[in-house]
């Protein structure tokens, strides 16, 4: 813990300490009744952190509030990362749109502006998302649902027709770094064709091999190793030519979802960014040019305080690792930015309406933790991607919370709660454990290749599932007051179904409309620069440049790859 | 059932959300039966390893949207291939409207919506199986 | 009959459904299961049988369908059997095999099929080889039998293959390390798979090592071929060392041997496994094994006089059980 207890920079004194424990031992055992008593050391957070039944300022003694907490925008960023955290800037409310064809997601995305949106999510659908054109056998069924599809830079111009693209912040959620590696290109080329320098872009790309090769299941997988090349490739191509666009989000979100507590969450995000440092800087670059590019994302899960805390806690682990690991000597690469979504595995289907409740108090827990942008779920989580009037509603939850509640006018109001503060410290330290576990194992890429991950997630989802269904925990309305007579609500589905006769046509269109030798080409050149150590990115961008679709791309990786499965079973 | 019930699971297509169907696959093996789990497959290759692995019952887990257009698919390729006592049954992610479709007009026995426990799967199964060889 | 007759029929003529209906009769262990092993079994045989084995994690699945890939590229008809651990408690099994395997249906002939080692602590199930005979017999060339990879499933798969591929990866060094002679003695050829990982050379290195040191004089020297599966490199070298050894065997009198010794190793489990089943069935039931046991507990017998009593007087019982038959 502390070495020489700085009196000064401690909350309470020794001897306030002390009169302190001794009214909480009377308390313990005169005030609480027997069943109190039993129940200590017998209450968790989600985590598995003990929670007492009271915290007092004996619990968090050591905490020193200049070293250990500090001020917004200051080491150890515990209370946000920058001075004036809300009253400067709202956190963005950002809310994924996505559905169909280009030219649909286009209308969203400007009804969504028009209602007070500031920065464009882009979903993908998921033939796209795995590298598949809207006419590819493997994109049946699929096209244009949950997500936008986009198969060549045309579709891309489609989707971001009357936009300004150098006055919005624009997320691309690419998922998969074999796909950063051609779709934001898609984005940078159409920004120069209308006049608009790479230097004004901003954004972020999703870029996280974790998705690719963990998290989510595929048809066809690239191994981990070429995902990580993958994913520096983009990170390092893109801080040297977009300098305002974050090629990277650490997703802890989706890994949070597949199937682990807040502890691994952040871990495993936070061992990505140190395995992705030390190879960028193999490759030459410094900490301080690719890390203030760097961002996360968040899951926001149920247990209210854990989150708070997580957030703060993650900041302090970033700030500590970018300074004492890697001698960060710009403050900015030491702050912690972050999007947060409110947890969908949280959201059942039994009630939606409830969902709206809880996605709320996460929402809230979100802004009390100091997010830089928000996405609320919506109530229909578990039917399908948002329909227009549920994202309305998560859209008005954000703006209740940020113009209505008053918890934006004051940074971090939830410090010095003892309560807070304990499980912050705790947080930070498990964090950190976990993060060094994974570096002895031999680092991410290592852990992700035996399998030990996707067992860690397999493992707690069957802890997870069995606590469910022996009630240990208690899911309002699904496990805990249900009501077996409840009629299921009938809740509205958005469908675009003329997606894939649309996209085919196109894709039809511009097979005849381009030029088959550039074509060729620049499959060529790319296909020999897989196996050199040259960054891909720009051979990406030629051929996009060159109306070569993502599918065409993404199988020539697979070829020269070749595949990839989960080594679990 | 003095036999093992044999379960061909697989993700429908594309779907990447692999924690629930992982998670029914290794409850069935609890529940002692034999479960070939395929990943990711499409139709075709489903009905194929239904066929190979003589299977009683195949697991389609669909959460990303295409429950309606491959799934059938699969009971319409089983039917034609002769496989008429194979159970389809279905688990993911839709709205309960295509759910009920699915169960009445497109053969799937039935559709497990998200929360449903284990053991209502583990008996729906077993129960699909009485009344056969 | 009838019924059974036809589906032997068709499986004979190469048809997928009905050879896997006998394949599943025979798992069973259906009483039809002796006919149709009696029927089909003629026609087995003809066959190239290839066992995979290797720890867990080693990357057999996406090696067998690396070689899939190649057989089918010349034309050869392969038939697959994936073998997965059963659970001891529930009998239950989740066979992912399947999910390493590619097969494009139009250009491939496969037939690719799952079997739990069914709670024999062992690589193979006791029905193993009479499902990759039905697969032969249905006109399958090559057969590959890839096993659970733990416990004694080295020794088995020998026992069934005519060419053992023992698939090790760099992080194998301890387990070799621990001397698994089964391992050394039985493979036919050795993959140090993952290649591309620190520590392949070494792993490469220490097999060599052993295989110089072994004191068994060896005709034929296991090759060792470095792959990285995944990334389909090394493979034609691999594929190419599989013919090789099948050339070797076909050289003289290898062969034939080889599948004469397994002939009569599986002849003389059989017979054990038949005297043992009469006698756990018909006759012991009869007898008050529990009272000998007491009899142990109390001291007043040692555990290898009373079997060895036991015994005695369970030949004596079916001589006379016998002797009556052949008076009546």
């Amino acid at each position: 813990m502390s070495e020489k207890k700085d009196e000064a920079t401690c909350f309470f004194s020794e001897e306030h300490i002390k009169r302190i424990r001794e009214q909480y031992d009377d308390w313990f055992h005169n005030c609480l009744r027997d069943a109190d008593r039993q129940m200590e050391g017998k209450v968790f957070t989600h985590s598995g952190i003990p929670v007492k039944l009271i915290y007092t300022p004996a619990d968090v003694k050591d905490v020193r509030y200049l070293e250990d907490i500090g001020f917004s925008g200051r080491p150890p960023y515990v209370r946000g990362i920058y001075p004036n955290m809300y009253r400067g800037r709202l956190f963005t409310v950002r809310q994924l749109a996505g559905l169909g064809a280009p030219e649909d997601c286009n209308r969203r995305v400007r009804y969504l502006m028009d209602h007070g949106a500031t920065g464009i999510n882009i979903l993908l659908d998921l033939p796209t998302i795995r590298g598949y054109n809207s006419d590819d056998p493997e994109a049946e069924g699929n096209v244009g649902k949950c997500g936008a599809a986009v198969d060549s830079i045309w579709d891309m111009d489609a989707y971001l027709e009357g936009i300004d693209l150098g006055a919005v912040s624009t997320s691309i959620v690419t998922h998969l770094p074999s796909t950063s590696l051609v779709i934001p290109g898609m984005y940078f080329s159409i920004a120069e064709e209308r006049g608009i320098q790479w230097n004004q872009l901003a954004g972020t790309c999703q870029n996280d091999f974790i998705m690719e090769t963990c998290v989510g299941s595929g048809y066809e997988i690239l191994p981990p190793s070429v995902s990580f090349r993958m994913q520096c490739d983009v990170v390092e191509w893109i801080c040297k030519n977009v300098p305002r666009w974050n090629p990277i989000s650490f997703n802890g979100y989706n890994l949070r979802e597949a199937g682990t507590d807040a502890i691994a969450e952040v871990g495993i995000a936070i061992a990505n960014a140190v395995a992705t440092s030390e190879e960028l800087i193999k490759r030459g670059m410094n900490f301080d040019d690719f890390a203030p590019r760097m961002s996360f994302f968040w899951d926001l899960h149920n247990d209210f305080f854990e989150e708070i805390a997580k957030c703060r806690a993650s900041r302090k682990v970033w700030y500590k690792i970018a300074k004492e690991r890697f001698g960060a000597q710009s403050a900015k690469s030491m702050l912690m930015r972050y999007h947060v979504q409110t947890a969908g595995v949280t959201l059942p289907a039994t009630e939606p309406h409830n969902n709206i409740a809880r996605s709320a108090l996460q929402g809230l827990a979100a802004v009390l933790g100091g997010c830089q942008s928000l996405h609320v779920d919506s109530y229909d989580e578990a039917y399908s991607a948002p329909t227009e009037e549920a994202a309305l509603v998560s859209l008005r939850t954000q703006q209740i919370i940020q113009a209505e509640t008053g918890v934006v006018n004051t940074v971090d109001p939830l410090a010095g709660s003892y309560y807070v503060e304990y499980l912050t410290e705790e947080m930070v330290k498990r964090i950190s454990n976990y993060t060094k576990r994974i570096e002895d194992m031999g680092g991410l890429v290592s852990a992700v290749e035996n399998g030990w991950l996707h067992r860690e997630i397999a493992n707690y989802n069957n802890e997870y599932q069995k606590k469910i269904e022996n009630g240990e925990m208690k899911i309002a309305s699904v496990n805990f007051m249900r009501d077996e007579m409840a009629e299921v609500t009938p809740i509205k589905v958005f469908e675009y179904p003329e997606t894939y006769s649309r996209q085919k046509a196109k894709l039809e269109r511009l097979r005849k409309e381009r030029n088959d030798q550039k074509v060729k080409e620049s499959l060529n050149i790319l296909r020999q620069k897989c196996h050199s150590h040259e960054n891909l990115y720009p051979y990406c961008l030629d051929a996009v440049k060159n109306l070569v679709t993502l599918g065409e791309i993404e199988e020539l990786f697979r070829e020269e790859y070749g595949l990839w499965s989960f080594p679990l079973l | 059932m003095a036999r093992r019930i044999k379960v061909v699971i697989a993700k429908l297509g594309l779907d990447i959300h692999w924690r629930g169907v992982y998670l029914v696959a290794q409850f069935l093996k609890e529940a002692g039966m034999d479960v070939v789990y395929l990943g990711n497959k499409f139709p075709a290759e489903i009905v194929e390893a239904a066929i190979e692995e003589d299977a009683d019952v195949v697991g389609l887990s669909s959460l990303c949207g295409n429950h309606l257009t491959l799934g059938p698919i699969v009971v319409e390729m089983l039917k034609k291939k002769g496989l008429n006592n194979v159970k389809v049954f279905m688990g993911g992610v839709m709205p309960p409207e295509d759910a009920k479709k699915l169960e009445k007009e497109y053969g799937i026995t039935k559709v497990y919506l998200p929360d449903t426990p284990m053991q209502v799967i583990i008996d729906g199964i077993t129960e699909s199986m009485q009344g056969t060889a | 009959m009838q019924e059974i007759d036809k589906l032997i029929k068709e499986s004979l003529n190469g048809e997928k459904r009905s050879t896997a209906r006998l394949i599943s009769m025979v798992e069973r262990g259906n009483e039809n299961a002796p006919y149709i092993l009696k029927k089909i079994f003629p026609f087995s045989g003809k066959a190239y049988y290839i066992g995979v084995t290797g720890p867990p994690g080693a990357g057999k699945s996406t090696t067998v369908d690396r070689l899939i890939a190649r057989f089918c590229k010349n034309n050869y008809s392969v038939g697959v059997i994936a073998v997965d651990p059963s659970s001891p408690f529930s009998g239950g099994a989740l066979l992912g095999d399947r999910v390493r395997m590619h097969v494009q249906q139009e250009k491939m002939d496969v037939f690719i099929r799952s079997m739990s080692t069914d709670r024999v602590m062992g690589g193979l199930s006791r029905t193993t080889k009479e499902a990759s005979r039905i697969l032969d017999a249905s006109g399958k060339q090559i057969i590959i039998i890839e096993t659970a990879g733990v416990g004694q499933s080295e020794l088995d798969v020998a026992e069934a293959t005519d060419t053992v591929l023992v698939i090790l990866t760099p992080e194998s060094g301890d387990s070799i390390q621990i001397m698994k002679a089964g391992l050394m003695e039985i493979a036919d050829i050795f993959v140090v798979n993952k290649a591309d990982r620190p520590g392949a050379k070494d792993i490469s290195l220490s097999i060599q090592g052993m295989l110089d040191r072994s004191l068994r004089k060896r005709e034929w020297i296991p090759p060792i071929f470095m792959t990285s599966a995944s990334t389909n490199v090394g493979i034609d070298a691999l594929y190419e060392g599989v013919w090789n050894h099948s050339r070797y065997l076909k050289q003289g009198s290898h062969l034939e041997e080889r599948r004469k010794a397994q002939l009569k190793l599986e002849l003389r489990a059989r017979i054990e496994n038949e005297f043992s089943h009469i006698l756990w069935q018909d006759i012991v039931a009869e007898k008050n094994v529990d009272k000998v046991v007491e009899e142990i507990w109390s001291r007043s017998i040692d555990p290898q006089n009373a079997a060895r009593k036991m015994a005695m007087e369970l030949i004596e019982e079916v001589v006379l059980k016998w002797g009556k038959n052949l008076c009546q």
